[in-house]
């Protein structure tokens, strides 16, 4: 028992010295990892952990791995691949790379990769290798080979460049590396193909055919063409275009366009084309520089021809004939250039005056051509009078329109031409006989009319429509034909081609046509009848004096119609405008149709129709008072129409002339004399009653008066009281005579269809006789009058 | 209920075969000499270990035990003393160890310091006796606690490194 106890002690004794004992002093894991990192932390300690975080790693070692991996892998390794076997963050691999790198000469760090120099000169030894077996490597095959950048590949084997690798590289080119065994045997061959060039070859097709290195081929080819071992030029630099053209080559070409142009005495650009000489403008120009040569569109000829050319011109003008200048040159030449030689030629030669081209390749001296037109002459003469006498107004009227036309067309005719021109036309028209040209001229107006209504859309230039038609339809006019013309020349000028006939024939047409003219108006002037054209003749004084007279005429009437009632003078007014004024109206037209060339012959025949045809043409600034003129006519009263005449007249050109109380005086006299000299011719009872009650009204008024028959009755009215009472009563007898008469007339005819009664008849006959009775004593009124205050103007008769 | 490592140690403990209590005068000294003979195990076990965390000494009759026991917390050490009887019924019954220092500042203990081992260690040791000793109290339970609770209490500001001795570090 106490043995137990005494073990007992002991144990707790033995315990607590367990307990005492020093713990073994042993870290645990995670301790050491806290220790590590608060160290690493307070930058006493430089260690790196392992990827899995079970190993610590200093910098050197991982240096020294790397250079130990670097070397396992043959002196190139990628720094992932370095990553993944040291088993280190990349950011570490990668520091450490850098600075091995840069700290190591012989070491380098290329995308992403280390390298060192037993690498590159493996490298080297390899490419060398391979450049030895081809004579030709190029930087970026080997690039694509070794998966490495051109620049950095370029510079390390330049390097090597003599030492390891037994090559060079092209200087122009530093993409190639070859072995001089290559380059000479290169050389020899291009010297050999370009040495047997006789003609420009691109050099392209020489690479492609003979396959050879394009970079190498030029500084070669360059070499040997200036060291002169090949005689020839490279053309277009570096590029595919580039042609190398022989010297030989050259001076063949040379030679040929030196002794073409000798011996032809020009040069044609397309033959130097095809020569291969690119610009032959420019080369003729350069190679020609002393030479003269006359450059043309397609070619260029030397002065020896244009002389030829110009002698010729000059011979053909002074022997007054014509030449073709085709022959002398040379026959590739175009129309154009010949032209141009021509041209040239004629204006050394200084005969411009006094040459023409016709048919693009005959100089004509003018004076051949004036010869030409003398040979008409004669012709001529004989078909004027010809035609003349065969349709002469029409052929005139015609062509003076057309001469009016032509003249209205050409701005250059001044005024006063056209004015003498005008003149001229209107003396012809009046020189015609009077019916044929009223004819012609109506008919004239009718074809116009009818055209017009065929191209309404052309109204605006309706003139120059209207001469182009004349022309169109006027051959009568024309000498001859142009084939006529063709056939005589062929006659009279012999040994002439037939084209240059035909030139001819155009260019003599026109002015053959104006002589022709001018010798048919002559003809036709001479020819036509002088006491007709003396009769029609109405220069504008006459016209003047016809409206003035008319214009008083009118006036004075007016005058008498006042005395009427309202009634009545409508129906005078209407009457005095539809006669008197319609007249005066279509003189003033017909005068300024005249301008127009559409007058008529007698005015009094033109319509109301007519005159707005006319109206429709003239000017703006007449149209429109004429235009006015023209509707008074239509009015009820003369004096609308006698303010606007005045208008008018002034408008045209005339004067008005107020005639004075002496001159109406004249005026009524002769009136009245005029009207009693119709009185004493008339036999009609109807007439001769109207014409006494007129005479006996200006007697009794002193009042001129222009009335129609039906106002005769009212005459009568305002004469009773003015007249004495016998006079009345036989004037008022004879005016129910007259009436009856008119009636039983009308009756009469009336009766015709059916049976004619006696009673009738009878009646009839009486009134008739009653009639024959009066009618001296009717007519005596007025002349017995007369007779009382003026006995001497007629004395002989009752 | 506790981590490999400890399970680990404590499959090292050797396990105590004689069943008495102080009372029992022929046998206890039998079960003593066990007891001791399994904490010297124990404690050279966790020195060997590195880690050793507890001293103990026992009255002559190895009934009151006092000691101190220490817990690392990021990498401070906290010192605590420890105190214990051996009740009259062990080792049916678990001797219950006591804190007196963090009496009252945590809910799982008992009045007068003593741990709450209840809930889990106490099954424990009921289904092993009486082949569980002191050294499987210290592994099992006190060990055990002291990893929960003391972090806790730190972090809670109510145990402060200042008041325990000097620092080991």
């Amino acid at each position: 028992m106490a043995a137990g106890w005494e073990e007992i002690r002991r144990l707790a004794a033995d315990f607590q010295r367990a307990q005492f004992a020093d713990s073994v002093q042993r870290l645990s894991e995670r301790n050491c990892i806290e220790i590590i990192s608060k160290l690493i932390q307070e930058k006493k300690l430089d260690v790196v952990h392992t990827l899995d975080g079970k190993e610590y790693i200093t910098p050197t070692q991982i240096s020294k791995e790397i250079r130990d991996e670097l070397y396992i892998h043959g002196g190139r390794i990628n720094i992932v691949d370095l990553q993944l076997s040291i088993n280190v963050d990349w950011v570490h691999v990668e520091s450490r790379a850098c600075d091995i790198a840069k700290s190591d000469k012989g070491i380098q760090l290329v995308l992403g990769q280390l390298i060192d120099d037993t690498y590159l000169d493996r490298l080297a030894d390899e490419v060398n290798d391979k450049l030895q077996e081809a004579g030709l490597i190029s930087v970026a095959e080997l690039c694509k080979i070794y998966d490495l950048p051109g620049d950095f590949l370029s510079e390390e084997l330049l390097k090597r460049l003599g030492k390891l690798i037994q090559g060079e590289m092209d200087p122009y080119n530093r993409g190639v590396i070859f072995t001089p065994v290559f380059v000479a045997r290169h050389k020899a061959r291009i010297r050999g193909l370009f040495g047997a060039i006789t003609r420009p070859t691109p050099v392209s097709i020489m690479i492609g055919m003979f396959g050879f290195q394009e970079h190498l081929f030029y500084s070669v080819l360059e070499e040997l063409v200036i060291s002169g071992r090949l005689k020839g030029n490279v053309v277009g630099g570096r590029q595919d275009k580039a042609v190398y053209i022989p010297d030989i080559y050259t001076k063949t070409q040379n030679t040929w366009v030196d002794s073409f142009l000798h011996q032809n005495g020009y040069l044609e650009f397309d033959a130097l084309l095809r020569l291969g000489i690119p610009d032959p403008n420019n080369y003729i120009k350069k190679r020609f520089k002393s030479n003269k040569l006359l450059f043309l569109r397609a070619a260029c000829i030397s002065q020896m021809l244009v002389d030829q050319v110009e002698a010729s011109v000059e011979e053909a003008v002074n022997s007054a004939t014509w030449t073709d200048i085709q022959p002398i040159l040379p026959s590739c030449l175009s129309v154009e250039d010949v032209g141009m030689v021509i041209n040239q030629a004629i204006r050394n030669t200084n005969v411009h005056s006094s040459a023409r081209v016709l048919g693009d390749t005959f100089v004509v001296s003018e004076k051949f051509i004036s010869n030409c037109l003398k040979f008409f002459d004669e012709a001529m003469q004989h078909k004027a009078q010809k035609d003349v006498k065969n349709n002469p107004v029409f052929l005139i009227s015609e062509e003076d329109l057309k001469h009016a036309s032509m003249l209205n067309e050409s701005t250059a005719p001044s005024k006063k031409e056209k004015k003498e021109a005008e003149r001229k036309t209107k003396t012809t028209v009046g020189s015609g006989s009077t019916k044929a040209g009223g004819g012609g001229n109506a008919r004239e107006i009718r074809i116009r009319k009818t055209k017009k209504k065929g191209r309404r859309d052309e109204e605006s230039d309706e003139e120059t429509g209207m001469s182009m038609q004349d022309r169109g339809k006027q051959p009568e006019a024309v000498f001859m034909s142009q084939e006529d013309l063709i056939s005589v020349l062929g006659e009279r000028v012999s040994d002439c081609p037939e084209e240059i006939l035909y030139e001819l024939a155009e260019h003599l047409v026109r002015p053959l046509n104006k002589t022709y003219q001018e010798i048919l108006r002559e003809v036709s002037m001479s020819s036509t009848s002088t006491p007709s054209r003396a009769n029609k003749k109405k220069s504008t004084k006459d016209l003047q004096e016809e409206i003035t007279n008319l214009y008083n005429n009118i006036r004075l009437f007016d005058k008498g119609t006042k005395l009427f009632s309202e009634e009545i003078q409508v129906l005078i007014s209407k009457h005095i405008l539809k006669t008197l004024c319609t007249d005066v109206t279509n003189i003033l037209f017909n005068f300024l149709a005249g301008d127009m060339m559409m007058s008529v012959e007698n005015p009094k025949t033109i319509s109301s129709e007519v005159r707005v045809k006319i109206l429709s043409k003239l000017p703006e600034d007449t149209r429109a008072p004429l235009m006015k003129l023209h509707n008074c006519l239509n009015g009820r009263t003369t004096e609308d129409f006698l303010t606007n005449i005045e208008a008018c007249t002034e408008v045209c050109g005339f004067m008005l002339k107020k005639g004075d109380k002496k001159k109406e005086r004249q005026v009524l006299f002769l009136h009245r004399q005029a009207l009693m000299e119709q009185l004493k011719e008339s036999e009609d009872p109807a007439l001769v009653l109207h014409l006494t009650s007129v005479l006996l009204f200006q007697a009794s008024t002193q009042c001129m008066l222009h009335a129609p028959g039906r106002c005769v009755p009212q005459i009568i009215n305002i004469l009773t009281g003015r007249i004495p009472t016998e006079q009345q009563q036989i004037l008022s007898t004879y005016q129910n005579l007259v009436v009856k008469q008119l009636v039983s007339q009308s009756m009469n005819r009336k009766q015709e269809e059916a049976d004619q009664s006696e009673e009738w008849d009878e009646e009839a006959r009486s009134v008739q006789h009653e009639l024959l009775v009066l009618t001296p004593q009717v007519k005596d009124l007025p002349l017995a009058q007369k007779k009382n205050t003026t006995t001497e103007f007629f004395p002989q008769k009752i | 209920m506790a981590d490999e490592a400890t399970r680990k140690a404590v499959s090292q403990i050797p396990l105590l075969k004689t069943n008495a209590g102080p009372r029992d005068r022929t046998l206890w000294p039998q079960r003593l000499k066990e007891e001791y003979q399994a904490l010297i195990h124990f404690v050279e076990q966790n020195k060997a270990a590195d880690n050793d965390w507890f001293r103990l000494e026992s009255n002559p009759d190895g009934t009151r035990w006092t000691g101190t026991c220490w817990f690392i917390h990021e990498l401070l050490r906290y010192e605590f003393q420890i105190e214990f009887d051996i009740p009259v019924t062990y080792p049916d019954t678990a001797p219950e160890v006591a804190v007196p220092e963090l009496d009252g500042k945590t809910a799982k203990m008992y009045r007068g310091g003593k741990i709450c081992l209840t809930d889990h260690f106490a099954p424990l040791w009921a289904r092993n006796v009486p082949r569980f000793g002191l050294a499987h109290l210290m592994a099992l339970g006190l060990g055990p606690w002291l990893a929960v609770e003391i972090p806790d209490l730190i972090s809670k500001g109510i145990v402060q490194r200042e008041k325990r001795g000097n620092t080991y570090l």
